[in-house]
């Protein structure tokens, strides 16, 4: 873009014109000490505890350790230029962020600056990045459906708006991969998505942002990211400052899905900057206070009810809730999820997805373990056709679990065990998806029924997914009404189901695969 | 610095209710400054981390050198750093027994930094304002900054009134 430079200084006037000459009162402070980010300031006898701190050099930081004669404080950025003796001033405001739509469709950092070159963002807002969850009395309970996209995901482990839903496992088991399918998910249905990225490469994250792109996805979402260079303390904050701008939305009626890849780095980070501020470690040299780190982060994800979007929009939104759900990441080291930061992500989230890397390398992909992953709340938000299809899915998988020991003998195995194993091999299967390829609830309902109803019985196991790919094919070029029909309603009615039925009989009479 | 004053205020709260007790705010204040004058002069403070002098050599020394400078329980005072190994601290204990004194007395120690030096006039209008801000008397201490440009920098404690050009230039770059 080219600069006007009479444009640039009619800016210039025009603030100059609306400056007021006020007088400044602040506190002041020495630095003491500048260690690995963290100053140690005499003085300051005023400040806040998380307190924005203002360093020479344009430089801030927040005051986390607050003592009789000196604050302890973490510098947002670099610090190679804070030395002993400085002044720094008190800002009298915690840590804000811009908020808005502008920010759909950017990258920025755990501050809310764009790092993604494509210029300024007009923002006019800016809110706390810690804020307290809102309390019982304006919460609703969870309802409605997130649609992540994934079979195995939505038929057995389903999620619900303002639910919060833990997606752990090994490195490489792709955990980024089903939040990003949950992203591109997203597209069309209002609901405003965050990845805060924490700890990750640049061009880990630059591949997200591609993908998303690539998949039409990015419009809807706003990527934070604290790289693995950026401090320490920057990537501690930036969850919440990704929560920050998906309470906006919540906060205004709308519906947003935040995704925090991953936790495990933001408590290593927040263990260095306890450390460096010489707080006392504990369990695995974390401080005593990470439970809290995570539960007022997660708590703050949450469904609101109408009134009190009514009351904190000032009455413009009448009659509408206000959700923001979160898909929280952990990784474990070597699948031991009784580590400490694992259990304690567990029990304050709403459920998990278990994935597990002998799944993934056998080949099921997406690898969830349906055995261990739960959703204590989603079940309620459920879409209609899907909890129907879906019940018996994971019964199937069940049982198939208990007896797939037995499968090499299928020889000597009475019928209806054998049966149980060949339905659970071909479910298995089926759960199987494909990377960047969410499905509708009509798709899924379609794969759903022909497992249920025994069309897949007939089918040799290593050809369900082609089965279901030309199944799927056929249904969308010969029963379109059908599928919008499922699509916009969600019911399971037995038209439908006669429907679904009669059509996929047509299709393994008239189809190969 | 600030673990200096972790350390000197149990002495300077010591010697502050002290001299509560007995009214003699205004002599201890005399012998601390007088203390630490003597503790800060180059010559002495290399015999004072000399490992080579004892400790009652060293307070003979201290002794004789403020002799009929402190009194009775200044020299006491003297002597309990000394067996504590706290000389170093006296500059911090006489700034936290200066403020708690100022504080009981009501007043506040203020530097105020001008551009031009005042008038008798705009001095005590000054005085009677900063007095109705802070609600307590002002020791005023004026110093003549010609690099603030205009206007006054009022500094009590760890509040900054800036009231001056340059700092207002500073907002203004900011803004900008």
């Amino acid at each position: 873009m080219q600069l006007n430079p009479s444009e640039i200084s009619d800016l210039i006037k025009k603030k100059i014109e609306n400056f007021d000459l006020s007088t400044q009162v602040h506190t002041e402070g020495t630095v003491v000490s500048v260690t690995d980010g963290i100053v140690r300031v005499h003085g300051l006898s005023q400040a806040m505890q998380g307190e924005m701190l203002e360093f020479p050099g344009n430089t801030f930081g927040m005051a986390l350790n607050l003592e009789r004669d000196s604050v302890g404080a973490v510098v947002l950025g670099s610090y190679q230029h804070i030395s002993e003796g400085d002044t720094v001033k008190c800002t009298g405001k915690i840590l804000e962020v811009p908020v808005g739509e502008a920010l759909l469709g950017r990258v920025v950092d755990a501050l809310g600056n764009p790092i993604d070159g494509k210029g300024a963002i007009d923002t006019t807002e800016t809110s706390p990045v810690e804020k307290i969850a809102p309390g019982v009395i304006a919460r609703q309970s969870v309802d409605e459906p997130v649609q992540l996209g994934l079979k195995s995901i939505d038929a057995m482990i389903p999620v619900g708006r303002g639910q919060r839903e833990l997606i752990i496992g090994d490195r490489q088991t792709g955990k980024t991969a089903i939040a990003i399918d949950a992203i591109i998910n997203q597209k069309g249905t209002g609901i405003k998505c965050i990845y805060v990225a924490i700890g990750q490469k640049r061009s880990s994250v630059a591949n997200v942002v591609r993908k998303l792109e690539e998949h039409g996805a990015l419009a809807h979402t706003i990527i934070v990211v604290a790289s693995a260079s950026e401090s320490a303390a920057l990537q501690f904050i930036a969850p919440y400052t990704g929560c920050t701008m998906g309470e906006y939305f919540r906060d205004k009626g709308e519906d947003a899905l935040i995704i925090y890849d991953d936790l495990t780095k933001q408590a290593w980070a927040y263990r260095q900057v306890s450390l460096l501020l010489r707080r006392p470690p504990g369990r695995e040299a974390y401080p005593g206070d990470v439970f809290y780190l995570h539960s007022r982060l997660l708590e703050r994800a949450s469904r609101i009810n109408a009134a009190e979007v009514e009351k904190l929009t000032g009455g413009r939104v009448k009659g509408k809730t206000g959700s923001l759900t979160a898909l929280p990441i952990i990784e474990t080291q070597g699948g031991d999820v009784s580590a400490f930061v694992p259990t304690n992500v567990i029990s304050i989230t709403d459920g998990q997805i278990f994935l597990e890397s002998n799944l993934f390398n056998s080949g099921i992909r997406p690898a969830v373990n349906a055995g261990l992953s739960v959703s204590r709340v989603g079940g309620a938000a459920q879409t209609k056709i899907i909890k129907k299809l879906g019940g018996g899915t994971r019964l199937d998988l069940a049982q198939y679990r208990e007896l797939a020991a037995f499968a090499q003998f299928a020889s000597d195995l009475d019928e209806s065990t054998r049966k149980q194993i060949e339905r659970g091999q071909r479910v298995t299967e089926l759960m199987k998806q494909n990377q960047y390829s969410p499905m509708s609830v009509a798709q899924m309902a379609i794969s759903l029924f022909a497992a249920n109803e025994g069309f897949l019985d007939t089918v040799e196991v290593n050809k369900v997914l082609d089965f279901e790919a030309a199944l799927q094919s056929y249904m969308k070029s010969e029963h379109t009404e059908l599928m919008t029909n499922i699509n916009t309603t969600g019911d399971f009615s037995s038209d439908i189901s006669k429907g679904m039925r009669s059509a996929i009989e047509t299709f393994v009479k008239t189809h190969s695969w | 610095m600030s673990e200096l004053a972790t350390l000197a205020r149990p002495y300077a709260v010591a010697v502050f209710k002290r001299a509560k007790e007995t009214d003699s705010a205004k002599t201890w204040s005399k012998n601390l400054a007088f203390l630490a004058a003597v503790l800060s002069d180059k010559s002495i403070s290399g015999v004072i981390d000399d490992p080579k002098i004892g400790k009652s050599a060293l307070l003979t020394l201290l002794l004789d050198i403020c002799e009929g400078q402190i009194d009775q329980e200044g020299s006491n005072f003297l002597k309990l750093l000394i067996e504590n190994n706290r000389l170093g601290l006296i500059t911090a204990i006489t700034e936290i027994f200066e403020t708690y004194k100022a504080e009981d007395e009501g007043s506040i120690d203020v530097d105020v930094s001008t551009a031009f030096a005042f008038t008798k006039e705009s001095k005590q209008s000054f005085n009677t304002t900063l007095e109705k801000t802070f609600g307590k008397k002002i020791n005023m201490k004026i110093a003549v900054d010609s690099s603030l440009i205009g206007g006054v920098l009022v500094r009590a404690g760890d509040q900054v009134i800036d009231g001056s050009v340059r700092g207002q230039l500073q907002q203004l770059a900011q803004r900008l």
